[in-house]
């Protein structure tokens, strides 16, 4: 049956047309993989910018002391196209950040696996049913 | 009004014919304002007006969008070639409605905008600002889409003509509705960020401002430009600015990239150098 | 005869990382439109290209050499089994399926571990719309690959190689290209597809073609009327592009490059020139040609065509320059290093 339907291809046992964008982002440069970390934290803001995503929150450390960090993510554009929304990660959701922290040793850090705190699930795309939030189109 | 000419016979009808004659005369001598005999521009073949062309806004707004005098410019070296034109202002009024404490921070941005500016950082001019920056900007006006691209950092803007649409986040230059009412692109401006300004002089807006531009043309080489400024954080009241816009009408007019990310990166980056840089030009 | 592949049927296979033997089974090449489709046109009647469009493709650029000089595989089965049995780094059969998968989900960080998860957040996964394509490579011909560099521009590569060794930390400036948002590097012309937010808009008005490539937010103003290029002195990083109708295809040549704008790992030389062709082949299809002619930089001019297919939705800003954390957190990272 012939329609038109807007199909995609996955990405099973096809490679992708174009090399990683590697030089676009050094990030051996930005972020140490011998300083690998997990944080728990608040999210205080969600800066939907480009070239890279940033979750802003505050960490209490075993202290109390709340610390503000900030954690890198991606473009957020294919969110957008995916439904997702300003909206999508409020202020004051908890989650679980695993990643690695800047070389400068700033409180940055990039996530290279963020998760809910409530439930484990992953952020986003990453397996946690998509925002509802929001006509993108 | 009708001239009972049986009436008005005699000496007293003729003058009273010349008299009525003669204002009729004056009144179509006089060049009539925007208000009374609107320009009716020239449509696109699918019956829009034409707001197709390259366009640059000819003031000094983007010194300051408010009247104000000469004055000096921040970098001394610069002398003369940077200081501040006086300007008549393109704010309705004259004034800016700030709150008391957005007045204040717009001084102090006054007094911190060469570490402040965004146009210095090469960063996108937002609305309005990219309307009046000093470079032009092109319409390429399709029938569901109208294309505004800026020269100034490659900024552009795709308005959507159809249903009203919505933002999923904000961004430099906001998300654009258009309509067309009678002559005028009428253009509703939301999810515009808080990282621009007005002009160089530190006007500033939140990320509540939403502007509501509308162009309508008023010549074959003129649009007229007003855009409505709304942010309840900042300022008491809705408040407007109002400008013309002139046509490009050099033969081979065209839109040159000014890609001046390049032109920021000392600005930005210099105080990160493996080697400090000598002097203070390359 | 150019042959074009209608892209009216687009496949969909469900499940990001499924095994191969668990596909939904794919259609064979695209066929014609079931009914007569007419091009659709704008009020002056040229033909409309305007929409917002996908140019991702997993199509390579260069054709693996494993595959000769063959262009085109038979259909899709065969583009499969090819796969499958791709000899070298892609790895062996079924049991390499899963990490080029992860491979092709991971366009950025290409298994970084130092890096976020790019699934995570959609980037070139299986949510993206791209045009079929039985293609080997983008770039057309026996060869199917950029040619030879000149002996001056292989000598230009390898000073610039060197040149990074020591000094790419050094600023700004000795970064990449890309990395400092000038370009990505992409947008050329030729548009080339990028591993994620391969998007981008056309809209036309009297006389005009604009184009706008969501990486990096860079805009194309085209004129349609065949004029003169703008002097040699004014050299813009995307060149300077005149386009004119030949019948329903629009061509535009672009001259006049900055000598340092990027492709596929080359600058252009300033004596670079580049046509490119558009044509509408369907109501949700745009093929697009290229070939590049620097005699300067790469021995002989080569070709390369592919599909982009309209998309719902947007282009969304992607304000590169604007949000360059990783610019001055790089350079700070690198002082950092050199102070332990």
């Amino acid at each position: 049956m012939r329609n038109k339907l807007a199909v995609v291809l996955a990405g099973a046992g096809l490679m992708l047309a174009v090399a990683p964008i590697r030089a676009h982002h050094a990030f051996a440069a930005e972020f140490d993989e011998k300083r690998p970390l997990k944080l728990k934290g608040v999210v205080t803001r969600w800066e939907l910018v480009n070239p890279h995503s940033w979750i802003h929150l505050d960490v209490k450390g075993a202290d109390g002391k709340v610390t503000p960090w900030m954690v890198e993510g991606g473009s957020p554009n294919s969110l957008f196209r995916n439904g997702f929304t300003k909206e999508s990660l409020p202020e004051g959701t908890e989650i679980l950040v695993e990643g690695y922290q800047a070389k400068d040793g700033a409180n940055r850090a990039v996530g290279a696996n963020l998760t809910y705190a409530k439930d484990g699930k992953r952020l986003f795309m990453g397996g946690s049913a998509p925002g509802a939030g929001g006509d993108s189109k | 009004m009708q001239i009972q000419l049986g009436k008005a016979q005699g000496r007293l009808g003729n003058w009273l014919l010349v008299a009525m004659a003669g204002t009729a005369l004056l009144s179509l001598s006089v060049i009539p304002s925007p208000a009374q005999a609107p320009y009716k521009a020239p449509k696109t073949k699918d019956g829009k007006p034409n707001l197709n062309g390259i366009w640059q806004a000819m003031n000094e707004a983007n010194w300051d969008i408010r009247p104000h005098g000469a004055s000096q410019g921040p970098v001394y070296s610069l002398g003369a070639a940077y200081s501040v034109p006086a300007g008549l202002g393109v704010v309705e009024g004259g004034e800016i409605p700030y709150k008391p404490e957005a007045a204040a921070k717009q001084k102090q941005n006054y007094t911190d905008r060469l570490k402040l500016d965004p146009e210095i950082k090469c960063y996108m001019g937002g609305v309005p600002r990219s309307t009046y920056m000093p470079y032009p900007f092109q319409i390429i006006q399709g029938a569901s889409n109208i294309m505004i691209a800026y020269e100034f950092a490659g900024a552009v803007r795709v308005v959507n003509m159809g249903a009203p649409t919505k933002a999923p986040a904000d961004s430099w230059m906001g998300w654009s509705n258009g309509k067309w009412e009678g002559d005028s692109l009428v253009i509703d401006v939301t999810s515009l960020n808080d990282q621009t300004w007005f002009d160089r002089a530190g006007n500033w807006h939140s990320d509540a401002l939403h502007v509501v531009e509308r162009y309508t043309p008023i010549g074959p080489d003129a649009l007229q430009y007003e855009a409505t400024i709304d942010d309840p954080k900042v300022f008491t009241r809705q408040w407007k600015i109002s400008m013309p816009l002139y046509r490009r009408l050099e033969k081979n007019a065209q839109l040159l990239e000014y890609k001046c990310v390049e032109f920021s990166e000392e600005v930005l980056y210099g105080h990160l150098r493996k080697q400090p840089l000598k002097g203070d030009s390359k | 005869m150019r042959r074009h592949l209608l892209s009216s049927t687009i496949v969909l296979v469900a499940g990001s990382l499924a095994p191969l033997s668990a596909q939904a089974p794919v259609t064979a090449k695209p066929a014609p439109a079931a009914k007569a489709w007419t091009m659709p046109r704008t009020p002056d009647g040229k033909p409309d290209l305007q929409g917002v469009y996908s140019n991702a493709t997993t199509v390579p650029v260069a054709r693996p050499a494993y595959l000769g000089a063959k262009e085109f595989y038979t259909d899709e089965a065969d583009k499969v089994a090819s796969a499958a049995a791709a000899p070298g780094r892609g790895g062996r059969g079924a049991a390499a399926a899963p990490a080029r998968a992860a491979a092709a989900a991971d366009p950025e960080g290409a298994g970084l571990a130092v890096h976020y998860d790019t699934s995570q957040f959609g980037l070139g996964g299986p949510t993206v719309k791209r045009a079929a394509s039985l293609r080997t490579s983008i770039i057309t011909g026996p060869e199917g690959r950029v040619p030879a560099l000149t002996p001056e521009a292989a000598k230009a590569a390898a000073d610039r190689r060197a040149f990074q060794q020591e000094h790419q930390w050094d600023s700004a400036q000795t970064r990449p290209i890309a990395e400092r948002c000038i370009t990505w590097g992409f947008e050329g012309p030729p548009m080339m597809p990028v591993g994620y937010n391969s998007t981008l808009q056309i809209v036309q008005g009297q006389g005009y073609v604009g184009i706008v490539q969501e990486m990096i937010h860079d805009t194309r103003v085209i004129p349609t009327d065949g004029r003169a290029h703008g002097p040699a002195s004014i050299r813009p990083w995307m060149g300077d592009s005149v386009g004119h109708w030949e019948g329903d295809t629009l061509v535009v040549e672009t001259v006049n490059f900055e000598p340092r704008t990027p492709f596929q790992q080359n600058p252009f030389s300033d004596a670079a020139k580049v046509t490119e062709r558009f044509t509408r082949v369907d109501a949700d299809t745009v093929q697009y040609q290229f070939t590049v002619d620097d005699a300067k930089t790469w021995v002989k001019p080569f070709s390369g065509e592919y599909n982009m297919v309209h998309i719902d939705g947007a282009v969304y800003e992607y304000a590169c320059h604007e949000g360059n954390y990783g610019m001055a957190n790089n350079l700070s990272g690198a002082r950092a290093t050199e102070k332990k």
